[in-house]
């Protein structure tokens, strides 16, 4: 993350009542980053923003080394693409690319590059020229609204929940198609989404943005295992955050009190006693209670006796719920599912590595955040992997 | 798959049946003007300089009128479309306004404004030699103050249907904020604007009131039609009323089908 695709550093703005506080961001050449979160988070502002539709307050914006704070956007050199594309509904296809390239000769750049008729036959388009915009499949409008934008050659590419308007099975076609062109273009790419799932096939790395701040920047892995607060958590389906105290270390691990059990994790050691202990569900293993005395830590696993409350398929995977003292969701597969006979009131043990329990520290914010999101969010998505 | 037309329901019918008879209340009081009148009279009012002279004065001044409609009409319902302002109900009702005022009523504020001693006539006459009692400004002034809101309202819906995303999309791809207004904003909005101006020309040509207290000379073809009525009756005056309404309608008619085309500007931004 050096910051030669775009920097953004300490970018605040107001607007009516909503505000973007401190945003620091940082792509690579190339790299596509997926900017995450709810509703009204502030994704699209600050899209915007780095477009050049709202200049921040203060803080510095500059595209593949360039300073552009204070540019307007016909200046700035980004391709825009929002939902269903934007194409332009009285220009035909070639009338389309040509307004991007047409464009690009004004802003004064002699070396014209490539034609019309070029730009469309490498994006297979050419038998499309006359056609207008609202006579395209979905595919074939993303395809245009790519080459209009790359005909005006843009140093980096925003794009706006381009998809949230197609069924499931399009948006997967259409975000292959993107990531290819993407790779094959080497521009970086910001992907604003509310959908995990755009996260976990497209990013190079992950910023969720939460209440106008930028909440964690990292891999996708990173964010789903090591949330950097309950709300990252929860909005990444995090499906188990019991609260729990620290007793103390022994041996590298920490030590946690939950409920009446104890339990055992890695990793670095947390600010404060009272604890959210995050586990994802996938990383829950279950098995039938049939050898009882090996409860406890054993290796590098903790093992809990545990009693199923709920089992259910969720389509993909099936979801269950054990009363361990806490309640406890695992994922498993279908299959497994139905090998172990998980039916209510059975008797199971819950596995839970030790590197898979993340700590966090409680705080008031974290809890507040945590409240007004809806948990599981991230459900049907675990479902891709 | 092509729609199947849903067979009309009971409810469909019988509004059908209600709204014929305003269909025929519309239509029966034109045609009868038109049959009491034989073509020789027509053809004999046709002739008459003054009452052709009356003809053309309404359709320029009315042609004026939707020039200004549109100079000055289109911008206002750009801002009222495109921003969120303190006020902008207010804002939207002046528009309205006139739509409410009884036409008389118009005329006479018009004149106490526009006269020789008025507040804006006084400096226009000083200043610019402009005068507008009796004059073909006067006529222009008094259609654009009862026909303005048309263009405005028509373009604003015209300008609140285009996806605002459109033109920021345009302005990432090079253009300023003015060229984008040409080359995407005022072609997506064209067919409405040419409703608004084509309801704004028929408007003007049809004022009487106003343009008759502000400027009752030089004489509009309402106007000439209302004097002929007093000095000569039914007779005479019917033929230039028909007359006046064959070339309204085949200009309305003309100017529908004109916004009714598709993509007037089809090639922008090559």
């Amino acid at each position: 993350m050096t910051g030669t695709g775009l920097a953004i550093e300490g970018a605040c703005l107001t607007l009516g009542r909503f505000s973007l506080r401190n945003i620091d961001l940082a792509l690579d050449a190339g790299e596509i980053l997926v900017l995450l979160g709810p509703n009204g988070a502030g994704k699209s502002v600050c899209l915007e923003m780095i477009a050049g539709f709202h200049r921040p307050a203060s803080g510095r914006i500059a595209i593949h080394g360039r300073d552009v704070t204070h540019l307007p956007p016909e200046q700035r050199r980004v391709g825009l693409m929002f939902q269903n594309f934007g194409l332009f509904p009285h220009l035909t296809v070639a009338g389309n690319v040509a307004f991007g390239l047409h464009a690009r000769r004004r802003a004064g750049h002699s070396q014209s590059g490539r034609s019309i008729a070029e730009l469309l036959a490498q994006f297979g388009i050419a038998h499309l020229a006359d056609r207008h915009p609202q006579d395209l499949s979905p595919g074939e409008k993303q395809r245009v609204a790519l080459a209009r934008a790359l005909a005006a050659r843009p140093d980096l590419f925003l794009f706006d929940e381009p998809f949230s308007a197609l069924d499931a099975r399009t948006r997967d076609a259409l975000r292959d198609e993107l990531k290819t062109f993407l790779r094959e273009a080497g521009v970086p790419a910001i992907f604003v989404s509310h959908d995990m799932t755009d996260a976990v096939l497209l990013a190079d790395r992950v910023a969720v943005i939460h209440q106008g701040a930028i909440q964690q920047v990292g891999t996708v892995p990173g964010i789903f295992r090591q949330p950097a607060n309950a709300f990252v958590a929860a909005f990444t389906g995090m499906e188990n955050m019991p609260p729990g105290r620290l007793l103390g270390k022994c041996d590298d691990l920490w030590r946690i009190q939950i409920a009446d059990q104890v339990l055992y994790a890695q990793g670095d050691a947390p600010a404060g006693n009272d604890l959210l202990l995050c586990i994802r569900a996938e990383e829950v293993g279950l098995c039938v209670m049939d050898d009882a005395g090996c409860l406890g830590l054993q290796g590098a696993t903790n093992r809990l006796a545990g009693r199923v409350t709920d089992a259910a398929s969720l389509g993909a995977i099936s979801k269950v719920t054990v009363d361990c003292g806490f309640p406890l969701v695992a994922y498993l597969t279908n299959r497994n599912m139905r090998e172990l006979g998980l039916t209510p009131g059975l008797e199971v043990v819950a596995e839970i590595e030790t590197s898979s329990i993340h700590l966090l520290t409680r705080d008031a914010a974290g809890a507040i955040a945590l409240r007004s999101e809806p948990r599981g969010a991230g459900v049907v998505l675990v479902a891709h992997f | 798959m092509t729609p199947v037309p849903a067979r009309p329901t009971g409810l469909v019918l019988v509004f059908w049946l209600v709204g014929s008879l305003l269909l025929a209340f519309i239509v029966v009081p034109l045609i009868g003007l038109a049959t009491t009148q034989s073509g020789g009279n027509l053809a004999r009012v046709a002739a008459m300089p003054d009452v052709r002279l009356a003809i053309w004065l309404s359709l320029l001044a009315a042609f004026l009128t939707a020039c200004w409609a549109a100079l000055l009409g289109i911008p206002l319902a750009y801002v009222l479309a495109r921003s969120e302002f303190r006020g902008k109900e207010i804002v939207s009702a002046i528009v309205d306004l006139p739509l409410a005022v009884p036409h008389t009523v118009a005329g006479i504020a018009l004149l106490i404004v526009f006269g020789r001693q008025g507040l804006i006539g006084g400096p226009a006459d000083r200043i610019f030699g402009l005068q507008f009692w009796g004059t073909l400004a006067g006529v222009v002034a008094g259609m654009l103050f009862v026909s303005a809101p048309y263009t405005v309202n028509a373009a604003q819906i015209g300008f609140e249907a285009i996806d605002p995303r459109l033109e920021k999309v345009a302005r990432t791809l090079g253009m300023g904020p003015w060229r984008v207004l040409l080359r995407v904003t005022l072609p997506l909005a064209w067919r409405s604007i040419v409703t608004g101006l084509t309801l704004t020309y028929a408007r003007a040509i049809s004022e009487f009131a106003a343009v008759a207290i502000l400027a009752y000379y030089p004489m509009t073809a309402p106007v000439k039609i209302y004097e002929l009525f007093l000095q000569f009756g039914l007779d005479e005056s019917s033929g230039m009323a028909l007359l006046l309404l064959i070339v309204s309608l085949a200009l309305f008619i003309m100017f529908r089908h004109i916004a009714r085309r598709r993509r007037v500007f089809v090639g922008a931004g090559r």
